[in-house]
């Protein structure tokens, strides 16, 4: 077995930690939820689309993005690209590991066979590195994962080359050049700007503040749009796993959120900012009593006016908290 | 910590997941410490709501915080599991 030597870390969410790994690895000290912060990471978007099957929404920004702000902000360039051919994308990454680099890639999450089977689920934007190989394994390091793990060759394969929306492609990165120095204290800056931005000033109806509103809004129209009971159950309960099952940190990686706002105001010595990851650790609490309370309600098929009107105010409520929130950030970091 | 104490708090612990999720007829003493709670085919037929409620819970009762699912996976592993993380955050 070829084996990259790699310090293996557990993390909250497979991008973030998947790129702090990495440039761990590559002589970068930097923690998960720095990437995030820096990463502008923080995000609500509320999406109705004929591309979907319901409506949707998501708590971070685009995937792809955090790789991508971070070489922005703090001037890494992160070698990447994926593959019209398999046979090729295979190739590259085997001579990658066979040079002793550990190599980032995108699969889809099913086939991450080493997790246990209760929390897979088919999603192609999982990140995880790969850190050895032989003819019949590949040494995975995934963050959701204790320990870096064996997974055969076939199956890494079909996670690297699924078809469907967002397909991986065999799409692979990795640091390419790190700067001596980093200028982290204006990245820290930048990022927050940026996120309070997205979160408050974006002129787009379904996004930021104005998307969490259209979530509440909306949320009460959803028995129209659901087949039957089950169908809506199903996609009332999907609000938890959106906030708490799918690498979010907790409560729609708000949590993740506060923890570089703590971290950030050691870095730059900015008390203000310990206070405001307080609060965000007491919204992200807020979160979660929604996402208990969607579940709940899910699980018992309790899903009638009264109780998605209740859920709608609990939203709403979040987006008059973000509001606050994020413009008092803002104002902070302007 | 004491022996006396890691037992009394498995013993909060048990009492916290019954009252939570309203478990009848289950006595505290009759949960094995070591039993996985979420595995497929737990003894109690736990999900993940019960997972959020427990979390919760745990956190208002203890004043303790389990903030990441991939850490909550590991921490509410078994009642052993659970205890050991509560008696860590306590003493850091």
């Amino acid at each position: 077995m070829k084996e990259v030597e790699f310090k293996h870390k557990m993390a909250a969410h497979c991008e973030s930690g998947t790129v702090t790994a990495i440039l761990n690895h590559n002589g970068l000290e930097i923690t998960e939820p720095m990437v995030f912060g820096i990463a502008s990471g923080i995000f609500f978007g509320y999406f109705e689309s004929s591309n979907f099957p319901f409506p949707m929404f998501i708590v971070r920004n685009k995937p792809g993005s955090i790789r991508k702000n971070i070489s922005k902000q703090l001037g890494v360039k992160f070698y990447t690209k994926d593959f019209k051919k398999q046979q090729q994308g295979i190739d590259e990454l085997n001579s990658l590991i066979d040079e002793g680099r550990p190599v980032a890639t995108q699969v889809d999450f099913y086939y991450m066979k080493f997790l246990p089977e209760y929390v897979r689920t088919h999603m192609n934007v999982h990140f995880v590195n790969i850190v050895g190989r032989n003819e019949e394994n590949y040494l995975v390091s995934d963050s959701y994962h204790r320990t870096v793990a064996e997974l055969d060759v076939e199956t890494l394969n079909k996670a690297r080359f699924v078809g469907g929306y967002m397909a991986p492609k065999g799409f692979l990165f990795y640091p390419a050049y790190i700067p001596e120095n980093i200028g982290f204290e204006k990245a820290i800056i930048k990022g927050i700007k940026k996120a309070a931005y997205n979160m408050t000033k974006l002129p787009v109806p379904f996004i930021g503040v104005k998307g969490i509103r259209k979530f509440a809004k909306k949320v009460k129209t959803w028995p129209e749009l659901a087949r039957d009971i089950d169908h809506l159950s199903h996609e009332i309960m999907k609000i938890n796993v959106f906030l708490e099952d799918q690498g979010t940190g907790g409560a729609g990686f708000r949590f993740l959120y506060a923890t570089f706002l703590q971290q950030a105001a050691q870095q730059l010595n900015f008390s203000q900012l310990d206070d405001m990851s307080k609060k965000m650790m007491a919204i992200g609490d807020d979160w979660r009593n929604i996402s208990y309370f969607a579940a709940k309600i899910g699980k018992n098929r309790d899903l009638g006016a009264e109780r998605l009107n209740e859920l709608s105010q609990m939203i709403n409520t979040m987006a008059d908290q973000e509001q606050v929130f994020f413009t008092e950030l803002y104002k902070m970091v302007k | 910590m004491a022996a006396t104490d890691i037992q009394q708090i498995k013993q909060e612990v048990k009492e916290v997941i019954i009252k939570a999720l309203n478990l009848k007829n289950i006595e505290p003493d009759s949960i094995d410490d070591s039993a996985p709670l979420f595995a497929p085919g737990n003894a109690f037929g736990l999900d993940s709501v019960d997972a959020i409620d427990i979390i919760m819970r745990v956190q208002s009762h203890f004043n303790v915080r389990i903030d990441d699912q991939n850490q909550a996976r590991d921490v509410l592993e078994s009642i052993d599991t659970l205890a050991a993380f509560i008696v860590r955050q306590r003493s850091a």
